[in-house]
């Protein structure tokens, strides 16, 4: 099976490089849908600079009135940067607060520092020659939090310098249906170097994000990601994290508002850490703010 | 070692003997000429024009300049950057344009003495070439005036030095047009050097074959030759001409003019899509989906940044932060007619 998906991306991509057809741009606009990556890289010599920031829960027992609907909370904010080394090579830093926790309260890595490498090895093609868009994104957390001595049951506890560290790898691909709807798809590998007693390093997952444009400036995005986890059950305190949006598009700036169970914004955080409920209140707002430089 | 010497000298001497002048040449019958100059086509309208014993352009290279060559000035005409010493790339001029972005490097004018905006949209859609604000660069060297018209309500007293010396209209272009750094003088002389290779030729000039006579007759010394360098200087414009015009006064009226959808298709896909196709050279990107067309229309009449009429005939201004920008178009480089084209064009596709 794998041979044979080798196989298919090997012609495809020997397609891609044939084909003088013209390529299909803006499968998404942004690098980013809400939760998930996109397939989407920085044009070369771009400079995109980025804010996100995930309140705290909107209802539930930690958001209403109390904390005007999650306003006053800051589940986790996201400062950093992507540049564009080519057209199809994209390379960021990122600073995160780190969200994510275990349904006891043990809480995953904070203060993290987040490196991430997208490479788009293959474009859609206006004449279907090559029907998808594909790319792999590389990504690793480093905490910088302090350690914390004599309590071997936390995450923190750091015994080594690795255990420090997350990673995540994934395959995205992705299709623009038509002007108004792309899709794409999302198979990846989180791994963590330490993790709670009876947890698991490596969780597979699963991810769709979804993409409609209702006017020139604005689309509604989505996106959900499924862990492959036996762990990983509702049973258990875990929930998948789903997101939805809008986004804004004003040449240079893009603005997307969102609602999210996820309280983590890199993928080391909210895959295997998400522990809040839909159901329950437990969504927040969220917005990002990209703004894009020439370098 | 006088043997040595005495060799070494003979040698030297049957070198120099053997050294034939290039000028002479020899032709089938064995028999010594000098090849006479005979006008063609594909002179150089200076070299005719300094035959003739015309003033020559006051923008020679200056090649004793170290680095000066004509590649490294094509380089930075089409990339940006040059190379200095060692071979090295400098670094790049500007981070948002080159001079591509706004300036063809080919004849874009069928006629080179008048600046029609409508024989140059047909001319550069034949030709394969974008239909854009900046003059071509071709036969910038045979030009003597830069930046007038109203480019001086854009620039003020920066058009000054520019107005009548070509070095100080490539810094101008390269500072507040490009909005990049300060052209080096060896790079300055390499663009005119690249320049000077994109001089006008004669066949680009239209003249009649009666006039064609003329010029050959005065080049002969047989014809009246600063007549024909008149003949031939009105063949060509000295100056882009530039006249700033402001969009309708009523926005939803427009200028009164029935647009030609198939004009404005040409406008749209040369002009608009060079510059904005998948964010070539701006952030705001358009293409030819129903979005993209509906957003123009709906801005069309309006007051803001993406009205047509507004940052076409106005531009926008580079900004802190957002130093790439977009230039204004001139009446003599996009009419009103062309204007209402586009507008008519904009509105069949949004349906």
């Amino acid at each position: 099976m794998a041979k044979r998906f080798f196989s298919l991306v090997v012609c495809l991509i020997t397609c891609s490089l044939l084909s003088a057809q013209e390529k299909i741009n803006q499968t998404f606009k942004d690098t980013r849908v809400i939760n998930a990556q996109s397939v989407e890289t920085l044009a070369k010599r771009k400079l995109d600079f980025r804010v996100s920031h995930r309140f705290g829960d909107l209802a539930g027992d930690n958001g209403g009135y109390k904390t005007f609907f999650g306003l006053e909370n800051a589940s986790d904010i996201l400062i950093g940067v992507d540049y564009g080394v080519t057209n199809n090579l994209t390379i960021g830093l990122h600073r995160t607060k780190g969200a994510g926790s275990m349904p006891d309260g043990n809480s995953g890595l904070r203060q993290l520092l987040n490196g991430v490498v997208k490479l788009r090895f293959l474009q859609q093609t206006a004449d279907n020659k090559v029907p998808v868009s594909m790319a792999i994104v590389g990504m690793a957390s480093l905490s910088t939090a302090e350690k914390i001595e004599d309590n071997p049951d936390i995450i923190r506890s750091f015994p080594k310098f690795a255990h420090r560290m997350a990673t995540h790898a994934e395959l995205l691909i992705a299709r623009k249906f038509s002007d108004q709807f792309s899709l794409q798809l999302k198979p990846g590998f989180t791994q963590r170097n330490l993790v709670p007693f009876e947890d698991e390093n490596g969780i597979f997952s699963l991810g769709l994000a979804t993409r409609i444009q209702v006017t020139k400036v604005m689309a509604v995005i989505g996106d959900v990601t499924f862990p492959f986890s036996e762990r990983r059950t509702t049973a258990n305190g875990f929930y998948t994290p789903i997101g939805f949006g809008l986004e804004f598009d004003t040449g240079g700036h893009v603005f997307q508002i969102n609602l999210t169970n996820a309280t983590g914004l890199m993928e080391t955080d909210y895959i295997p850490y998400t522990t809040t409920n839909w159901g329950d209140g437990e969504f927040r707002l969220g917005f990002t703010i990209s703004r894009l430089f020439n370098l | 070692m006088k043997a040595i010497v005495l060799t070494f000298s003979a040698l030297t001497l049957c070198m120099l003997m053997a050294w034939r002048w290039p000028t002479a040449e020899i032709n089938e019958e064995g028999e010594k000429f000098v090849s006479p100059w005979n006008l063609t086509k594909d002179k150089t309208v200076n070299e005719v024009l300094m035959r003739l014993g015309d003033v020559p352009l006051p923008h020679p290279v200056d090649t004793s300049m170290k680095w000066v060559s004509a590649r490294a000035g094509e380089e930075l005409v089409k990339h940006g950057f040059g190379r200095g010493p060692g071979g090295f790339k400098t670094s790049r001029q500007s981070k948002h344009f080159v001079c591509t972005s706004c300036h063809n490097l080919e004849k874009e004018d069928p006629d080179l003495s008048v600046s029609d905006p409508q024989a140059r949209l047909l001319y550069v859609k034949d030709q394969g070439l974008p239909f854009l604000q900046g003059t071509s660069l071709y036969g910038a060297i045979n030009r003597t005036q830069f930046y007038n018209g109203d480019y001086r309500k854009k620039y003020g007293d920066l058009v000054n030095a520019a107005q009548n010396n070509i070095r100080e209209a490539i810094q101008l272009c390269a500072e507040e047009c490009a909005q990049g750094r300060s052209l080096r003088a060896w790079e300055i002389e390499s663009i005119l050097a690249y320049f000077w290779e994109l001089g006008l030729k004669m066949e680009d000039l239209i003249i009649s074959e009666q006039e064609w006579q003329e010029v050959e007759n005065a080049l002969q010394g047989s014809g009246d030759k600063e007549g024909v360098i008149r003949l031939i200087k009105r063949r060509y414009l000295a100056g882009s001409p530039a006249t700033f015009v402001t969009p309708p006064k009523d926005r939803k009226v427009g200028y009164e003019l029935e647009g030609n959808v198939e004009n404005g298709k040409l406008i749209y896909e040369l002009s608009c899509l060079h510059c904005h196709e998948n964010g070539r050279y701006a952030f705001y990107r358009l293409d030819d989906s129903k979005f993209s067309f509906k957003h123009l229309d709906r801005h069309f009449t309006r007051y803001t940044r993406y009205s047509v009429y507004q940052v076409a005939r106005y531009g926008t201004s580079p900004l802190n932060g957002k130093r790439a920008y977009m230039p204004n178009y001139t009446m003599e480089k996009m009419s009103n007619q062309q204007m209402e084209d586009l507008r008519a064009y904009v509105k069949e596709m949004r349906k």
